[in-house]
């Protein structure tokens, strides 16, 4: 039984933040440590709400961050899907782990689908091929992760989202 | 089990997408449409920059300002005294172009534009800047700084418009040495350090390091004899076929925030074609080996300047272009 939906804009605006949070300029070296943020709220949303925010929402934030990144429209909505598959045959264990062992499973996760992406990526052309860099960027998710669980935990129970 | 049937149908959903964008022009438009929704979080993303400016124009010591506006009245009169030279010598080129029956492809007119964001995707080398299709921006458009070219616009939507930065791999930039005139391409190079790599540039090639390379105007999208480059290191490896030469580009890519957009002016625009039309009309004229026939009465009328009613039969024949006639002038003057 579903209930009544309640303190949408909550998530929303925790999407809104982590969109701002990843076009916010850095500078060159910064480039590559930039954690996921968009994922890392995706990731937080599915394991806390799955019967509100599915395949279905995490396709929508990848077209929007299509958009908003100028690249091919479908990529990110691509592998946002698969995120959201694998997050949600895994939540009800995950939620059970401890933050340094769900630290774990974020990096696996996002890693995984940066790999995805950056691959598709490659294939069409929509960036240079250069190096695995860019997996900093899912090192960096893993280590904000207990942070942002905790701050997005507050915010879901001060806000009574479900 | 239902949700591995809607992630086959939205993974199918991806790619159809992906697919379609790749391969025809409808996805364009609903882009375009939805940038309106993208732009606020683009203006707020940079909100931090602008408070940051406003803070170093608000907070700034009177002294400072003076000592800044007597730098820029010195770069003032420094610029106008050369910009004087500039007048003289672009009167003397259009003069010797007109001898010469070329195009005339001086271009003038920019507009100005701010750069607001940088792509996030570190394999590419992208800028957004706050100019869009509301300002005229056209697809193609060239970029520059105040040093050199920076880039061409890619991606036009309505008050942004996505920059593809010289620097990126997947950019190449038709260039010249401004020293002799050899021409290559400059391609953006691979890995971290942003820079530019000559391709396929012959071990012979006299290209040295610290030549300026400017835009040639061969691909018909950056406006010519722009600076792009300068040569920063050769390496002659005798296992390559090629030469390899690094450049570094001239443009602030990463430090700048006020950039320009060349409009492209009807005449340039029109330019490159009615030169063709020009000579097809010729062929109809004259014959097809024009270059004697069209460079003649230029040399008829240097000659009487120069060297008064010597070798005026042979000189025809002797000098195809007004270049070697100038040649034969200093000789006259030795």
């Amino acid at each position: 039984m579903i209930p009544k939906a309640n303190g949408i804009w909550v998530i929303l605006l925790s999407f809104l933040v982590a969109y701002l949070l990843a076009i916010v300029p850095v500078p060159e070296w910064a480039m590559h440590y930039r954690p996921q943020w968009v994922m890392l709220v995706l990731i937080y949303w599915i394991m806390a709400l799955p019967y509100r925010v599915g395949i279905g929402s995490a396709w929508m934030a990848g077209i929007f961050t299509d958009i908003l990144e100028g690249s091919m429209l479908g990529i990110q909505a691509f592998t946002f899907a698969i995120l959201a598959y694998i997050t949600l045959s895994l939540h009800q264990r995950v939620r059970l782990f401890s933050s340094w062992q769900q630290s774990g499973i974020i990096l696996a996760l996002v890693g995984l689908v940066m790999t995805a992406t950056y691959w598709i990526k490659v294939i069409t052309g929509e960036t240079a091929q250069d190096g695995m860099l860019f997996l900093m960027g899912a090192l960096s998710s893993a280590f904000v992760w207990p942070w942002l669980f905790l701050l997005l935990r507050q915010l879901r129970r001060g806000f009574d989202v479900h | 089990m239902s949700l591995e049937y809607r992630l086959v149908a939205f993974l199918a959903l991806a790619m159809s997408l992906m697919y379609t964008d790749n391969r025809y022009e409808y996805l364009d438009r609903v882009r375009f449409s939805v940038a309106y929704l993208t732009t606020p979080v683009y203006w707020l993303a940079d909100i931090p920059t602008r408070v940051s400016f406003w803070i170093d124009d608000v907070f700034v010591s009177q002294r400072d300002l003076i000592e800044e506006n007597t730098q820029l009245r010195q770069q003032l009169l420094f610029a106008q005294r050369e910009l004087q030279l500039l007048a003289g010598l672009a009167s003397e080129n259009s003069r010797l172009r007109e001898l010469q029956e070329a195009s005339q492809a001086v271009q003038g007119r920019v507009m100005t534009a701010e750069i607001i964001n940088v792509s996030n995707d570190p394999g590419s080398r992208r800028v957004l800047i706050n100019r869009g299709a509301h300002n005229g921006v056209l697809e193609g458009q060239a970029m520059l700084d105040a040093h050199g070219l920076m880039g061409q616009v890619e991606e036009v939507l309505p008050f942004t418009s996505w920059v593809l930065l010289i620097t990126d791999s997947r950019h190449g930039t038709p260039v010249q040495v401004n020293r002799n005139g050899e021409r290559t391409i400059a391609r953006g190079s691979r890995g971290d350090a942003p820079g530019l790599e000559l391709e396929f540039v012959p071990d012979t090639a006299d290209i040295s390091v610290g030549d300026l390379l400017v835009s040639s105007g061969l691909g018909q999208r950056f406006p010519k004899d722009y600076p792009v480059a300068e040569v920063t290191s050769i390496v002659h490896d005798p296992g390559q076929p090629f030469a390899q030469i690094r450049a570094r580009p001239l443009a602030q890519m990463d430090r700048t925030r006020h950039v320009m957009l060349v409009i492209p002016d009807n005449e340039a625009i029109v330019g490159v074609p009615m030169m063709f039309d020009a000579t097809t009309d010729v062929v109809e004229d004259t014959p097809v080996t024009n270059v004697p026939e069209g460079a003649s009465p230029a040399v008829e009328e240097l000659q009487p300047e120069s060297q008064p009613g010597s070798q005026t039969e042979a000189a025809p024949a002797l000098n195809p272009a007004p270049g070697s006639a100038a040649q034969d002038a200093a000789g006259g003057i030795e």
